[in-house]
């Protein structure tokens, strides 16, 4: 084989062909580490809010600007998910405009509400609620996770139900599928372009953009290569039984909590990152509504925001709607002091220790590994149409 | 991870389920309800846009004993052909 061959090998298994979810899973950790070196915790929903909330702005219904969205670490880490997301899906000839049936919209919509109000209630999707909460030591991660599991199964027995009282009609087109790779590689020198661009600017925060930006964009190319899903890794362990994505997911947060729990212990990183009041019934109603609905969206918060990167149209849908409900729910909270209400803030250290937290976080994620990984022969779990 | 398994030519299915549009989960589970229709060592054709079903396909079909045949691409969608166990 030559140099040549070779190089094209490497090409392919780098920029076309899938990850397994495992390699996903642990370059997820290690970027949601980097995230918390360079500031804060990745998250999801306060980005997509931020864009909410000046559609409302806009309209006159709130009276408060919100933060610029090119100056808001929200935003620039799910802008950035977006870019290396649709860079991965170009490069991979996998973007595509695809249009659902009916069905498929008012099921976004529907489920994007639901999501909206789950992830108020949680404090974050299953990212900022689970994912990264769990990384923090936040123990509203696992109550939120009890939610999730419940909720997801709840979602999977509505579609059950679905399949055998509805048709979805005709699909709508299918359309620019045919992007030439090349803009992949346009794109990647734009990014690291707006990157140096924020380093001259004088604007209070803008030299943190850059990282929120690229960090995020990394993020967004691992989920599209590895297609890592988190409703999948939920999901699946009742549907046909698959275990590899819940097996990634409980990977990752080992990885994380051990990583961010060591910049929080060494006192590089405030504790309070990411510990909310949530833990109680907040996560675990909020992660139970969220559950249900992420299964009828076919995403979760990071899972949407991917597809629609994709070009996938149902998932436009949700991540709107999502979107809007969101930043209602949020402000009709606060407008009535009830953030602080959905339950204490409890960093686990604080009652654990750092060494009893670490071993509650891989004791616990090993449970789940263990039981998703014997029902993947048993099927015990399964739930059959 | 996978390496795209090219359907061999000339295959000619005996149910054709039209997936196109949905996304995951429904595809899978689109297959899984159709694929109780047909008779041991019928093929099954499933039409799909989302690319996760090259993961879902064959990986259910791996776990559930049905045999995996490949795919085709056509005109802004793919053909899936699953060998009923």
């Amino acid at each position: 084989m030559s140099i040549g061959e070779k190089f094209n090998e490497v090409y392919d298994s780098f920029f076309k062909k899938t990850w397994s979810p495992m390699t996903g899973g642990i370059l997820l950790a290690f970027l949601a580490i980097l995230m918390v070196e360079w500031k804060r915790p990745w998250g999801i929903v306060g980005g997509i809010r931020n864009w909410a909330d000046w559609f409302f702005y806009g309209i006159g219904f709130y009276t408060e600007m919100p933060d610029h969205p090119l100056y808001h670490s929200g935003s620039m880490m799910d802008m950035g998910l977006l870019a290396g997301a649709w860079i991965s899906a170009v490069l991979a000839r996998e973007f595509a405009f695809r249009v659902p049936p009916m069905l498929e919209i008012w099921k976004g919509l529907i489920a994007g509400i639901f999501m909206g109000l789950g992830a108020t209630l949680a404090f974050g999707c299953n990212v900022g609620g689970f994912y990264s909460a769990i990384q923090n030591l936040s123990a509203s991660g696992f109550t939120m996770m009890i939610g999730l599991i419940a909720g997801v199964v709840v979602g999977l027995k509505y579609i059950y139900w679905e399949m055998e009282h509805f048709t979805p009609g005709p699909a709508g087109p299918t359309f620019l599928g045919n992007l030439p790779p090349f803009l992949g590689w346009v794109a990647i020198i734009g990014l690291i372009a707006a990157g140096y661009a924020y380093t001259s600017s004088e604007v209070e925060g803008a030299k943190l953009m850059p990282g929120y930006l690229l960090i995020g964009a990394g993020i967004g190319f691992v989920f599209h290569r590895s297609r890592l899903c988190m409703v999948n890794g939920f999901r699946e362990p009742f549907m046909t039984g698959e275990a590899a994505m819940g097996k990634a997911v409980a990977v990752s947060i080992i990885l994380g909590a051990l990583g961010i729990g060591l910049l929080k212990f060494t006192g590089l990183r405030g504790t309070d990152l990411y510990v909310e009041t949530a833990f109680g019934w907040g996560s675990l109603v909020g992660g139970f509504i969220f559950g249900a609905a992420m299964v009828v969206a076919g995403g979760c918060g990071s899972g949407s925001l991917w597809r629609v990167a994709e070009g996938q149209i149902k998932l436009w849908v949700v991540i709107i709607s999502f979107a809007l409900s969101n930043s209602l729910f949020r402000h009709w909270f606060e407008a009535n002091e009830w953030m602080g209400k959905l339950g204490s803030a409890v960093f686990l250290p604080d009652i654990l220790g750092y060494g009893g937290t670490f071993m509650l976080v891989i004791a616990a994620m090993f449970i789940w590994y263990l039981v998703i990984d014997w029902n993947e022969d048993s099927n015990a779990l399964v739930i059959e149409m | 991870m996978s390496d795209i398994k090219k359907a061999p030519d000339g295959i000619t299915a005996n149910h054709t389920l039209d997936a196109k549009g949905l996304s995951c989960p429904m595809p899978l589970l689109r297959t899984k309800k159709e694929i109780e229709k047909l008779k041991s060592g019928e093929i099954l054709e499933v039409l799909g846009t989302d690319p996760g079903s090259r993961n879902d396909i064959p990986g259910w079909c791996s776990r559930s004993g049905h045999e995996y045949l490949g795919e085709k691409e056509d005109a802004g969608f793919i053909r899936f052909y699953v060998k009923k166990k």
